[in-house]
């Protein structure tokens, strides 16, 4: 509607060139705003006004139901000196880099196997996707009871093999608890990363590896020098993916141990939520929220480099 | 409205049939009662007043019966609609908080502990309803005070309080060399160590179980004159009490089953009812569930006070649920009529009596209610409304209380301590440093 | 496994034939066996074995669960239906399928349009700054759930949506548009430009080539873009837990939660069933499209 003045006001100012209606369906810039407007309305409205709104919040005292006054950056200042913000960092970065690692190992590997030929392939595939269709919070609650400290299958099934007397600890040691909301974790993740992989695989053309075979290259060499470097650009859209998603896994955690046991497990995510939501400080879990901010920024620099190396996707210079 | 529909449909397939029916054939007295009270209360609702009302999920069946059952009367009589919500009871007080801050959504939240100081700007003034209720029916626990007021204007309205008491198994006990349920600190260690010792133990939370870990860790941390705050709100957690606390819990722990670090609410229930757990802290669930589904383990158990410690005098903490309206709602007569009429004789009895010894009253009236005496392994519970303290201990409820208690605080300390990740004086000091924080 | 100790002799073959690897017609069957089919068969019954968990908890009766001394924990004597009946016929479960499949295929529409378009402009129409728009809409992965869900409450609350599916759908494809953006921008570059271009040249608009020609060739990376996003809607849990309250408007994973599990009580059977049942339609989906969504991929990443 407010657009209907815009004409003819820019028809007097162009008068040599086309005129504008045109020049809004013809001109590649113009034309392209209209089409980046449906995908930039939704990210706007719902991504970038809460998330200003978020920052905003953390340089305040806002708790729930009152309103906060601007403090700067005393927020800041607490978390810098608290133990346990420092430990959830500690948390957060090796949960994200020991899994993502594993699943990225474990990822490539099973591409590499499901890249096979082999019978009752489909079925395969789709058997491999279930963990990440499961939706989380249910699949972490089975989880938690596989865990569980009297329940636990794996517990019991050790115990009958007579390798243990007592029942692990699962998710009430410190070091414990970690491996097995990293193993949960995996879980859910390499599915992902499998699959994705292998569709980066079938673009590797198998003459190829002929080729390279009869100049009687090794395995290693092969996946060395052709597999791997063919798929660097997948690996990294995919590992940025995986390690967002990793860095702010939340319904596992707070489904699994809620942060616990003393807080060894405590993510940036569920701290926040803890402080922010819980217990209503929320300019402190804003806060916390905020400094997730530059781990991600680091990740995707580091993946988005990757990508530059190879000319990956950019809008102009590729194809 | 469709929602009743399926709630009238879940009660008539209700699986506790004794009390079922007991609600069916009361159904009508309850409309009747509901009609006559409509006629003559002083909370005339609006016309075509609608209310949302959000509670914690249900812990017994039946409870959740008879509370529909009152929702229905209390329509029927009134005319105000009312559409019931429920959440998981450790999802309400976020779910509440966005209703807060956003100003819309609910008028009415049934939640836990202080979740009313954590929001008392948002919360309507109820003064006038608890002052009839309180003066109708004997009223209220000194506790009931701290939990719905702030300063002198009534913000909540607490309805009942889920107890967090001793449960145990007769046999084992016996076994350790105990006739009955030791009644001081010190006996009570005794217990668990001969518990343990029998390969009988008992358990405790120590994970972050916002029911059960904070109510046995505040005991035991004020049973030993331990405080988070004093009377001013001055943190006053470094004191020598709060070692001796540490060091108690710490040699109880030691007694416990192994895993009680990662518990939560849920785990010791499970244990217990297994037969793998002899001696926890606990609502009564535990005897609910297993008089349904394990009745051996229902006869062998019984319920006891927390043990009084160095104090000389019950330090207990147990579960309040407090009813909030929020100021913004559009009918705050009606949401007041409702709030005035769930807690009236008539109906809060057979309420009371589904919920099998979950719900304890804060009215002094209530005693004689014939579900404590009806069957005696009950009755500890019908004092916990009169024997809590709030999760401020000495302080004042309000919102740095509340959010001590939603973060944790005490828990961790002990936690710390417990699982050798601290020492004493480095876990007082972490406590410390957070509640100067929250207590600036 | 039994298959190379009965046959020594056949491990030796292996390390030989070991490096034909790719050229699977050079490979003998025990090399196959041992590089092939153990290793998949190890991972393979991990990835499965916590559902074969939640399968199995969803029909044991309930004293079985907890007593492992007398019941072997990995199996079930006498199953029953009991739970799978109760979540389907005594809770609303088809009416929260029904949101949840309405909420996931809604979502899914609007972010699939709004990413064909984006990522048509960013790959074919290279605009000043589409290099930028293309970083930026990856930026928008920074933002986790867990810092946006007050404020975003606040927006919600704003336009009256409270309690309303359509705060699911419209919150959701922030969620989707980066991934299924990159993943068409991909696919769109395998398309030839000299198609586009013969189309210019008779007199197409810049709509009518994306309607006629592109979407037609992008039809697989269409689908595994939806795909994609239908799960992650599925399974969607903080925002869906903070922006529904009803019980007729929760969605599978929150409504489940929220009904099976009593105070302190977990009802492990139906929790379980209903993770079963929940997660049914997707398997089915993926099983009909899992090859689709590799090969969609394969196009997505081919340079």
């Amino acid at each position: 509607m407010t657009a209907i003045p815009a004409p003819i006001r820019s028809q007097k100012k162009f008068e040599s060139s086309l005129p504008f209606w045109q020049r809004l369906t013809t001109n590649r810039n113009w034309i392209a705003s209209w089409f980046m407007l449906p995908a930039a309305a939704f990210l706007i409205l719902f991504l970038a006004y809460p998330l200003g709104l978020g920052v905003w919040m953390s340089f305040t005292n806002v708790r729930i139901g009152r309103e906060g006054v601007f403090i700067g950056l005393e927020n800041y200042e607490w978390l810098r000196d608290d133990s346990i913000f420092w430990l959830s960092v500690f948390n957060t970065l090796l949960y994200t880099l020991v899994a993502s690692a594993i699943k990225f190992a474990l990822g490539l590997y099973l591409a590499l196997l499901l890249n096979r030929h082999m019978p009752f392939k489909a079925m395969i595939r789709a058997a491999v996707l279930i963990p990440f269709i499961v939706p989380t919070v249910l699949s972490a609650i089975a989880f938690w009871w596989i865990y569980d400290s009297q329940f636990s299958i794996i517990s019991w099934s050790l115990r009958q093999m007579g390798l243990i007397t007592q029942n692990i600890n699962f998710l009430g040691d410190s070091n414990w608890a970690r491996a097995s909301v990293i193993i949960a974790n995996i879980w859910r993740g390499v599915p992902f990363v499998a699959i994705t992989l292998l569709a980066g695989l079938q673009t590797v053309s198998p003459s190829l590896y002929e080729a390279a075979t009869l100049d009687g290259a090794t395995n290693w060499q092969r996946f060395r020098f052709i597999t791997y470097p063919l798929l660097t650009p997948i690996i990294a859209v995919v590992m940025t993916f995986s390690v967002l998603f990793t860095f702010t896994d939340f319904q596992l955690i707070w489904a699994l141990t809620r942060g616990g046991p003393v807080n060894a497990t405590h993510l940036m995510a569920t701290l926040s939520y803890q402080r922010g939501i819980l217990s209503g400080r929320l300019g402190e879990g804003a806060a916390i929220a905020t400094a997730m901010i530059p781990f991600l920024v680091a990740a995707i620099m580091i993946s988005w480099f990757g990508m530059q190396r190879r000319k990956w996707q950019q809008g102009e210079n590729n194809d | 409205m469709s929602k009743f529909i399926q709630d009238r449909r879940s009660l008539l397939k209700g699986g506790a049939a004794t009390i079922a029916a007991a609600a069916a054939t009361s159904a009508d007295q309850l409309f009747n009662f509901a009609q006559a009270w409509a006629q003559t209360t002083q909370w005339k609702p609006e016309a075509g007043a609608k209310i949302s009302l959000l509670r914690w999920k249900r812990f017994v069946e039946a409870e959740d019966q008879a509370f529909m059952a009152m929702i229905a009367a209390f329509t029927k009589a009134t005319g105000v609609a009312v559409e019931v919500t429920n959440e998981s009871y450790e999802d309400v007080q976020p779910k509440a908080s966005v209703v807060a801050n956003t100003g819309q959504g609910l008028d009415m939240v049934w939640g836990l502990y202080s979740l009313p100081h954590l929001l008392p700007t948002k919360c309507l003034d109820v003064t006038d309803v608890a002052t009839y209720l309180g003066g109708k029916y004997g009223g209220w626990a000194p506790s009931a005070d701290a939990y719905g007021k702030a300063g002198n204007k009534w913000i909540g309205i607490p309805v009942a309080a889920t107890g967090g008491l001793v449960n145990y198994r007769i046999s084992a006990m016996e076994k350790a060399g105990f006739k009955e349920f030791p009644k001081d600190t010190a006996g009570f260690l005794e217990l668990c160590k001969a518990l343990n010792k029998n390969g009988t133990p008992a358990g405790m939370a120590l994970g972050h179980a916002s029911g059960d870990a904070n109510t046995w860790l505040h005991w035991a941390l004020w049973t030993h004159g331990g405080n988070l705050v004093d009377e001013n709100d001055k943190v006053v957690i470094n004191s020598p009490e709060t070692a001796k606390a540490l060091e108690y819990v710490k040699a109880l722990y030691d007694t416990f089953i192994p895993g009680t670090a990662s518990w939560n609410d849920s785990s010791n229930n499970k244990a217990f009812v297994a037969g793998q757990l002899y001696c926890t802290v606990n609502g009564i669930s535990v005897y609910v569930t297993a008089s349904r589904e394990a009745k051996a383990i229902a006869e062998d158990m019984n319920h006891a006070y927390m043990p009084i410690g160095p104090v000389g005098k019950p330090t207990e903490l147990h579960l309040p649920f407090t009813m909030l309206t929020f100021n913004f709602t559009k009918f705050p007569q009606a949401c007041k009529a409702l709030t005035a009429f769930m807690l009236e004789a008539d109906q809060f009895n057979p309420w009371v009596t589904g919920a099998q010894g979950y719900l304890s009253h804060f009215l002094g009236a209530y005693d004689n209610n014939p579900i404590w005496t009806s069957d005696p392994k009950r009755t500890p519970y019908r004092d916990v409304a009169k024997r809590t303290l709030t999760p401020a201990g000495k302080g004042k409820l309000g919102e740095n209380a509340a959010a001590a208690i939603a973060d944790f605080l005490v828990v961790d300390m002990f936690a710390n301590y417990c699982t050798g990740r601290e020492d004493v004086k480095g876990a007082i000091a972490f406590a410390e440093r957070q509640a100067k924080r929250l207590y600036r | 496994m039994t298959d190379h100790a009965v046959h020594p002799p056949a491990v030796a073959t292996v390390a030989k034939s070991d490096e034909s690897d790719g050229m699977s017609y050079l490979e003998t069957l025990p090399s196959r066996i041992v590089t092939l089919y153990i290793p998949l068969f190890i991972i393979v019954v991990i990835l499965l074995f916590p559902f074969y968990w939640m399968a199995l908890t969803s029909i044991k009766p309930d004293e079985q669960l907890i007593d492992m001394d007398s019941f072997n924990p990995f199996w079930v004597v006498k199953p029953t239906f009991k739970h799978i009946s109760k979540l389907l016929f005594e809770t609303s479960y088809p009416r929260w399928l029904w949101n949840t499949m309405y909420v996931a295929a809604a979502a899914t529409f609007l972010s699939i349009t709004a990413s064909v378009l984006a990522a048509y402009a960013i790959v074919r129409l290279r605009f000043k700054g589409a290099q930028a728009v293309g970083a930026l809409i990856f930026m928008a992965y920074l933002v986790p759930p867990s810092i946006l869900f007050i404020p975003l409450a606040s927006v919600i609350h704003a336009y009256g949506l409270f309690d309303s599916p359509m705060s699911l759908i419209l919150v959701y494809p922030t969620l989707l548009i980066p991934f299924s953006t990159w993943l068409l921008m991909g696919y769109f570059k395998t398309i030839p430009f000299e198609l586009e271009e013969c189309a210019l040249i008779d007199g197409a608009s810049r709509w009518q080539i994306l309607t006629k020609i592109i979407l037609p060739l992008a039809v697989p990376g269409l689908i595994s873009a939806f795909i994609f996003s239908f799960t992650l809607c599925w399974n969607e849990f903080i925002y869906a837990l903070t922006f529904l309250s009803s019980t007729q408007n929760k969605t599978v994973p929150v409504a489940i939660v929220n009904e099976f599990v009593d105070g302190d009580i977990y009802k492990w059977g139906s929790l379980m069933a209903g993770a079963l049942v929940g997660s049914l339609p997707l398997v089915i989906l993926y099983a009909f499209f899992v090859e689709h969504y590799v090969s969609a991929m394969t196009g997505a990443v081919k340079e």
